[in-house]
């Protein structure tokens, strides 16, 4: 076991060197200079409503914070219109929801798209309609249940 | 350039079919993003009687950020600065996506029915307005009828 141990730890450093050295070579000369359209389709985040910057360029804290939110609004439920709801018009794209539109709730019950509302809740955790902070709620929403 | 999107055509439509009392905005003829806008001074303000001009543009993100909004009509006023930056909440941070052209042009004219010198964007006329708010309301009608009168 002992052995086994020692072995890969050194296989390791040496491969981590190995790698280090060739991937900048690599990069630079076989690849070249990223294309245009590769620099434009990065996904670009928003970790304050004000704030944009490329997934590449996110701070550890904004990462943690991205990550989050991520998982978060996966708690927020989901559905299919059903044509029964008052509002009828989702006020973030101003188009009338149809039937078997994906929609989602929050925990205000306030409905949008689930594209919509997505994009919004990824830059802020509020309700644009209430402005109600949908994380406080959510997390209510877990003690009284 | 990519293709208008509908929330843009329909606020469009809505403002042209349902106009806002005191407010005109017109899309331009080359750039349907950028809005020329008229707002008519509150009554019972120091504005009133005005007619301030101002600039409204919907950045490629709207609704998902606000749009960008500038007076161009000189204004004598404690939030707006004298490149005509605005001081406004949901300008900035308070921004949502349920908000709209319409409601983003009537708090800027509520803005000049309430001005706010804590939240001071031009200082000298904010700190004017506290110590003395007769002489700053005076130089507010002054400013209206030097610059938002003459047409």
């Amino acid at each position: 076991m002992g052995n086994c141990l020692k072995g890969s730890s050194a296989d390791d450093i040496s491969l981590l060197r190995g790698s280090e050295s060739t991937a900048d070579s690599s990069s630079s000369d076989q690849l070249g200079p990223p294309p245009p359209y590769r620099v434009e389709s990065l996904p670009v985040y928003y970790p304050s409503p004000n704030i944009s910057r490329p997934v590449t360029q996110l701070t550890e804290e904004e990462q943690v914070k991205i990550a989050k939110r991520l998982g978060l609004i996966q708690h927020l439920p989901t559905g299919i219109y059903d044509g029964c709801k008052k509002n009828r018009e989702c006020v973030i794209c101003m188009v009338e929801f149809q039937m078997e539109d994906c929609v989602r709730y929050l925990p205000c019950m306030h409905t949008y798209h689930v594209k919509c509302i997505d994009d919004w809740l990824m830059r802020s955790f509020t309700c644009p309609s209430c402005m109600e902070p949908v994380d406080a709620a959510l997390l209510t929403s877990y003690e009284t249940n | 350039m990519a293709a208008l999107p509908r929330r843009i055509i329909k606020e469009t439509q809505r403002l042209l079919q349902e106009p806002v009392p005191g407010i005109s905005a017109v899309p331009d003829d080359a750039n349907a993003r950028y809005f020329h806008v008229i707002v008519t001074g509150p009554e019972d303000s120091p504005f009133e009687g005005g007619l301030f001009k101002l600039e409204l543009f919907l950045p490629e993100d709207y609704p998902m950020s606000a749009p960008k909004v500038r007076f161009i009509t000189k204004i004598y006023h404690p939030n707006i600065d004298r490149l005509g930056r605005i001081c406004l909440d949901i300008l900035k941070d308070k921004w949502s996506p349920a908000l709209q052209i319409r409601t983003v042009l009537l708090s800027i004219q509520a803005l000049l029915s309430a001005p706010n010198p804590d939240d001071p964007l031009a200082n000298d006329v904010a700190e004017l307005w506290k110590v003395n708010e007769v002489e700053a309301i005076r130089n507010a009608k002054e400013w209206t009828r030097r610059y938002a009168m003459d047409n």
